[in-house]
């Protein structure tokens, strides 16, 4: 469905994400999010709820109904803006975004 | 992952009354059952904390776990009577099809057992017959979605299969060799080769056999005449899908009356194959409703045995109540069975308020998956998708059945719903999917901040089901001064609708304490105890739409659809409508000049109502009181002249969107920043009589009312409407 295609014009944006996953978004940020979260559903990031509001783990949806979602092993989250901010960093690679510059990347967690 | 899930026989019992349980393993290997009254379910470190009660019953000790399977799928069954199907020696079936979906395994459209004659579609898509040895297989594969009409004939150990376009052009015909032969009670199945068993997607019309092999296009100019078959000498039987549409019975319109029934609730009122435009009711023109839309998928009775049974105590008190059942010793695992106990049937509880428990819009949503099935819901939360035990389980069983948000296996709607089987999101304290930022809790376990509530301030209050409200009407709400709805009463018929009417139109006071509410028409069926019917005409914020021609319910051939649309609009009950979701952030309201009206004094006890003020910027749902599904006051579509509106929400975030209904022609500046339309109005209004109603049209302000353990000005303002409200004048 999504036609936007991220590119350089926005790192910015990128910016903005890291900052505060969480909030009010400026239209560039939220045509970026747009894409990324419509993605799906075949691998799609989901978080498994490991312990009630206190930790995450990354996973992915299968295709079909009747699969079993696949948990990535080893990447669990302690708060849900560290999870927002991670998946953020995956879904630009995967999407072919550019290069982001060091600082964001740390950002991470 | 749950271990364990069940159901009850109801959602609603009276004490004295006994509930019937129905357990099924799925790794437990034990459990113990008890009863409890739940209070508060929401997890969130900053929720109140988690609140239910034991009640001392005995439910016996513990009990072995046993694993009960749900076969899906929609089928009818027919039993042949007086040899008339056993006795057949040549014969001609001729039915209309309109696979939905093709592929993967063979599909039934016709068994004959008994005589071992099916007519399937096999896996590669192709019409075929078999009769006992022999296998009949049409060149060309079907496409989906088209009439096609096949005609199958024995006769003199000769098998022949036709496939003809609606035009009467042959797609593909074959014959081969074949003997007839019976080895069994014969009996007819109708798409599927048994219950659970290669079931057929898509529509069949009213199937007809006769006793001798016709040619093709002679059963084809029979099927075209319906109205003629009955008298033929040559029919065996004629089961017409357009007669007793609303109920289960399949009505064989031959002189032999082999009569069959539908089970698991195929789609009934469905257009058949020589519909093209002529009505848009089933009851105008009967007949051009002559076929029926099976689903491998539909799930409307698991059919499960009961485990046990509880008899409630003659002197429990009204409530939200369940029946947990800890598996293998483990309470963290519990399963819990959610029902209410309602107050005595012949006597007053003498409880002056009632919460009505939302038990059609839990049903509407039961077992939903759309952080699962849709990928823009993630778009829709602004935030990752959650996924809880129960989330896992639902994504690996989908013979579960599903909501009014999903589509079928072939992308059709959903248009039932059922409490006869395990609904594993009707459960305290799991995860939703549209919560908002905080909880992130939906429907029942959002309720509990109410419930909750209310326990906190001491109320004596009375539990009621939609289904109650239904059943009984008005005459239930007779003995209430105040009716308290939940926080997000989505889904209602048109009886619960009058009696909710009734009641603030006699001097009862409502205080509507959700968003997006009374929005969609659905249907009780006594034919289909439990199951409820919804058909999503036109407009409203909907995942799928009927087809054309099929927006009227089967159950009672009402116009599906939106109260809006049907002459009802939520505006002379609430004095609201819907205006917008989004299920990320929530935002205060800011108080209005009505604040300070004086005939809001009441609502504003010990509150602040300077003009301009923020009010409700807190919650567990999203972080303020107006958020998620929120709903505004127009004048123009039919919010009362005296309703004040204390406040108004004054942005929200682009997630935030304006309805289709309200969206006719759409333009770039139609949400949550931009919009005017886009808010939650907080509206009070007095009716002659004495009947007043209180409305605050968002979903997250019970999430307000229970933050900070209950102790904030929006459950101050909700008490001060309650203890005013409770009074009579
Ligand atoms: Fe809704």
């Amino acid at each position: 469905m999504a036609r936007y295609q991220i590119t350089a014009d926005d790192v910015p944006f990128a910016r903005e994400f890291m900052a505060d996953p969480f909030g009010y978004r400026s239209p560039g940020l939220q045509r970026v999010l747009n894409v990324m979260r419509g993605l799906g559903p075949q691998g799609k990031y989901v978080i498994l709820c490991t312990e009630p509001y206190r930790r995450w783990q990354l996973a992915r949806l299968p295709a079909r109904r009747g699969e079993a979602i696949e948990a990535v092993e080893g990447v669990n989250y302690d708060d849900l803006g560290t999870a927002e901010r991670d998946v953020f960093l995956r879904r630009w690679r995967d999407l072919g975004g550019p290069e982001l510059p060091l600082e964001l990347l740390t950002m991470r967690r | 992952m749950l271990s364990l899930i069940a159901y009850t026989n109801t959602l609603s019992a009276a004490p004295g009354e006994t509930i019937a349980v129905k357990v099924g393993s799925y790794g437990a290997r034990t459990y113990r059952a008890d009863l409890r009254r739940i209070i508060q379910g929401d997890r969130h470190p900053d929720a109140p904390g988690y609140k239910d009660e034991a009640i001392a019953l005995d439910l016996g000790g513990e009990r072995v776990a046993r694993h009960q399977a749900i076969r899906a799928g929609s089928y009818v069954q027919i039993a042949d009577r007086g040899n008339v199907l056993a006795e057949l020696s040549s014969f001609t079936l001729a039915v209309p099809v309109l696979p939905t979906l093709i592929g993967d395994t063979e599909r039934t459209i016709f068994h004959l057992t008994g005589i071992g004659l099916e007519l399937l579609i096999d896996a590669e898509g192709r019409a075929c017959a078999k009769l006992g040895d022999a296998r009949l297989t049409l060149a060309a594969p079907l496409a989906v979605k088209q009439w096609i009409l096949l005609i199958l004939s024995f006769d003199k150990g000769e098998l022949c299969l036709s496939a003809l376009t609606r035009e009467s052009e042959v797609i593909a015909a074959g014959k081969t060799s074949a003997a007839l032969s019976r080895n069994a009670p014969v009996a007819v199945m109708i798409a599927a080769r048994a219950p659970g068993e290669n079931h057929f997607d898509g529509k069949i019309d009213s199937p007809v056999l006769f006793s001798r092999a016709l040619e093709p296009l002679e059963a084809v100019a029979r099927l075209a005449l319906p109205q003629n078959l009955s008298r033929l000498p040559d029919l065996v039987v004629f089961w017409d899908f357009s007669r007793s549409i609303d109920g289960t019975e399949v009505i064989d319109a031959s002189p032999h009356q082999l009569h069959g029934r539908t089970a698991q609730c195929p789609a009934r009122a469905m257009t058949g194959w020589r519909w093209a435009g002529q009505c848009q009711d089933w009851r105008q023109i009967p007949e051009l409703y002559s076929a029926i839309h099976f689903h491998a998928d539909d799930m409307t009775d698991a059919e499960w045995q009961t485990d046990f049974e509880v008899t409630l105590p003659k002197s429990l008190k009204s409530g939200l109540y369940a029946i947990r059942l800890v598996p293998d010793g483990d309470e963290a695992q519990a399963y819990h069975c959610v029902f209410a106990v309602r107050p005595p049937r012949a006597t007053a509880s003498g409880n002056t308020v009632c919460f009505l428990l939302p038990t059609v819009s839990y049903l509407a949503y039961a077992n939903h998956r759309l952080g699962l099935d849709v990928p823009g819901t993630e778009v829709g939360m602004g935030r990752l998708v959650e996924i809880d035990r129960h989330h896992a389980f639902l994504q690996e069983h989908p013979e579960l059945g599903f909501s009014f948000y999903e589509v079928h296996g072939d992308g059709s709607g959903v248009f039932h719903s059922s409490r006869n089987r395990p609904v594993v999101d009707l459960q305290p304290g799991i995860k939703g999917f549209l919560g908002g930022l905080g909880s992130n809790v939906w429907q029942l376990t959002a309720d509990t901040h109410i419930t909750g509530w209310l326990e906190h301030q001491g109320v004596a209050y009375d539990v009621i089901t939609d289904e109650d409200l239904h059943r009984d009407g008005l005459a239930l709400l007779r003995q209430y001064n105040v009716v308290l709805t939940g926080t997000h009463p989505e889904y209602h018929s048109l009886q619960m609708l009058d009696a909710l009417q009734g009641f603030v139109d006699r001097g009862g006071r409502l205080m509507y304490l959700g968003g997006n509410g009374f929005y969609w028409r659905i249907s009780f069926s006594d034919a289909h105890p439990g199951v409820i019917e919804c058909r999503r005409s036109e407009a409203g914020i909907r995942p799928w739409e009927p087809g054309q021609g099929q927006f009227h319910h089967a159950f009672t051939g009402e116009y599906g659809g939106l109260w809006r649309r049907n002459g009802r609009p939520s505006t002379e009950l609430a004095g609201l409508i819907m205006s917008s979701q989004g299920f990320d952030l929530s935002e205060p309201y800011e108080l209005g000049e009505a604040a300070s009206d004086s005939r809001a004094d009441f609502i504003f006890d010990g509150i602040d109502r300077t003009l301009g003020r923020k009010f409700g910027a807190f919650g567990l749902s999203g972080g303020g009181a107006a958020g998620m599904e929120i709903d505004r006051a127009d004048f123009a579509l039919g919010t009362p002249r005296n309703a004040l509106i204390l406040g108004s929400s004054k942005k929200h975030t682009d997630i935030y969107l304006m309805t289709p209904e309200d969206m006719l022609d759409p333009t770039p500046d139609m949400s949550g920043t931009q919009n005017d339309t886009i808010r939650a109005d907080l509206v009070y209004f007095e009716k002659e009589g004495g009947g007043a109603v209180f409305s605050v049209g968002s979903i997250a302000w019970a999430g307000a009312m229970a933050w900070n353990k209950y102790e904030n000005e929006v459950a101050r303002m909700t008490w001060n409407v309650l203890r005013r409200f409770d009074k009579r004048n």
